[in-house]
């Protein structure tokens, strides 16, 4: 697969550099083609051709999103979009009030390119396998009240949080909870993480919103972003309700710990004997 | 020739379900139409009074057009207002308004807060018009 | 499903009418939510009567095992009705325009500018829902 690149190149804020850079140096890891961001708004057609062959990958500086703005104006769908400020907020790492890069922010987007081609070869070179994700049919019921909450007894793993993931070999789909949702009650929106976002466990991975609550979700497991559940996030949140373990997951990952992560999750029965005592608490 | 029908009031049926903001929302843009914006062209009625099988509301729902508002996807007005063999000529879901709400707090099953009634007043106008719309014979996307 | 675990505490369950048409259905609701949310929070769950009537298998398991109590806006009662369809008798059936005396002259439909006469009404009704929460779980042996 060959690639294009299109970095913001935001010359107002340091994210705005790091992007630039960022972006020259996956298209060297790559051998993809630089797209300039001027020239794509004021002449697209100069990249037509390139756009038609190579798979575009977006880096962004900040939540403005210009770049992402212009792919989605010439009508590319990104095979690949990073967000530059998410990343470095998760690196725990400060950027300096500096227009220029110094030794620190080159080193910072050195790791940052790493882990986007190790992404990119992970899930992004082929097609990615398709993966039966079966909807679970054997329930725990714990009654509350007039609440009834579902939890599969098997092949789901839980956090404290409310969140659940269910690994099938190397990936794995995230979601929230049958007790979760109906705390919720109706989703109205999920706001994803980018697709290639690098997650560490107990980690955010992205909110959902409902009527009565803005949730933030922690992630069970630390991976690459390789899918979001695009029936949610476009026309169908309530899915989210309906189906919560099913139709209503929210992100699949590219799992890079889960031997030892998975330990620090709970099982079906576990999770079952936590979630009386946190109704009858809520 | 217009009907007796295409005259009389249009009734609005919210399902005013009592758990969430959505059935108060669907209470209070009912009002909003029946009381402010469409008086005497519209109507309302008891959903549970339908359910109950009451003789008077299910041949008023069969005779006049009829607006549901649900709170919510189980859409306990719709479906009861179509089971009394009502005509359901526009069906309003709360949840698709409150998408264009984002980041506000409407309220709770008891009360809108200063961003709840913008909701209802939204859903209302909405409704509003399109009974007018029905009134006068035309059709409106379900 | 299977392996129910029941963690509820001893509640009454309170159904109440919808009453769209007249202001006593609006009292109804907002004198319920009062006592759910503030007088008796940990002794009540509230059902939703269209998600009841519509057949929803929490809302009529637990009012087939927990006593219920029925408020309905007028002598039609919905509530009460459906609830001796769906789950059986009810513990007390409570009728605004009873327990207001048929004196609502000055109530409103619409909560959009609550005056004196709606805040007195609910509060009338409330009390007596407490005071029949209170009956009822005495009746069967909890204390508050």
């Amino acid at each position: 697969m060959s690639y294009a690149v299109l970095a913001c190149n935001g010359v107002d804020k340091a994210e705005g550099a790091l992007a630039r850079e960022v972006g020259l140096q996956v298209a060297d890891a790559t051998g993809g083609d630089v797209v300039c961001p001027v020239l794509l708004n004021r002449a697209p057609a100069r990249y037509e051709k390139t756009l038609a062959r190579d798979a575009l990958i977006v880096v962004d500086g900040c939540g403005t999103r210009c770049a992402s703005k212009l792919a989605a104006g010439v009508g590319v769908k990104p095979k690949q979009k990073v967000l530059v400020s998410g990343l470095v907020k998760a690196s725990g790492e400060e950027l300096e009030a500096s227009l220029r890069l110094g030794p620190d922010e080159m080193a910072l987007a050195k790791s940052i390119v790493a882990d986007i081609v190790a992404a990119l070869g992970a899930s992004g070179t082929q097609a990615a396998p398709a993966v039966a994700w079966d909807a679970p049919t054997d329930f725990f019921v714990v009654v509350f009240d007039k609440f009834e909450f579902r939890i599969p007894k098997q092949g789901y793993r839980f956090s404290e949080n409310d969140t659940w993931v269910r690994a099938m070999g190397n990936r794995a789909r995230v979601g929230i909870s049958d007790y979760l949702q109906q705390q919720l009650t109706d989703i109205l929106y999920f706001d994803p993480p980018e697709l290639g976002t690098l997650v560490e466990q107990f980690g955010e991975l992205g909110e959902v919103e409902s009527s009565k609550a803005i949730f933030e979700i922690i992630a069970p497991v630390s991976g690459a972003v390789v899918a979001v559940n695009e029936a949610v996030v476009e026309a169908s949140p309530e899915l989210v309700n309906a189906d919560p373990y099913g139709e209503g997951w929210l992100v699949e990952v590219e799992l890079s710990a889960w031997a030892e992560e998975s330990e620090l999750l709970l099982d079906g029965p576990a999770y079952r004997d936590t979630v009386g005592p946190k109704a009858a608490e809520y | 020739m217009e009907s007796e029908a295409d005259k009389s009031p249009v009734l609005v049926i919210p399902c005013s379900g009592i758990g969430k903001v959505q059935g108060l929302l669907s209470r209070e843009a009912t009002y909003l139409v029946t009381d402010e914006l469409a008086p005497g062209e519209t109507d309302t009625l008891c959903l549970a009074l339908l359910v109950k099988g009451d003789a008077d509301a299910v041949a008023k729902v069969q005779m006049h057009k009829c607006v549901t508002i649900d709170g919510c996807g189980k859409a306990c007005a719709r479906k009861n207002v179509e089971m009394a063999g009502g005509r359901v000529s526009k069906a309003v879901q709360v949840a698709a308004v409150l998408k264009n709400y984002r980041g506000t707090q409407p309220g709770t099953g008891a009360i809108l807060t200063v961003d709840g009634w913008p909701v209802a007043r939204e859903i209302a106008e909405t409704v509003a018009a399109d009974a007018a719309c029905l009134r006068a014979g035309g059709e409106v996307a379900p | 499903m299977s392996d129910p675990t029941n963690t509820g505490a001893s509640k009454v369950g309170i159904i109440s009418c919808s009453g769209e048409e007249i202001p006593e259905g609006t009292i109804s609701r907002l004198a319920t939510l009062r006592v759910l949310r503030s007088m008796r929070p940990d002794a009540t769950v509230t059902i939703c009567l269209p998600l009841f009537l519509a057949g929803e298998g929490g809302e009529r398991n637990f009012a087939k095992t927990h006593p219920t109590i029925t408020v309905d806006g007028c002598e039609k009662q919905c509530a009460r009705w459906g609830t001796e369809q769906h789950s059986g008798p009810v513990a007390r059936a409570l009728v605004v325009s009873d327990m207001l005396g048929g004196d609502c002259a000055g109530c409103q439909r619409s909560m959009r500018s609550p005056g004196p006469w709606d805040e007195n009404a609910v509060r009338i009704v409330a009390d007596q829902i407490a005071s029949a929460v209170d009956e009822v779980l005495r009746e069967q042996g909890s204390e508050l």
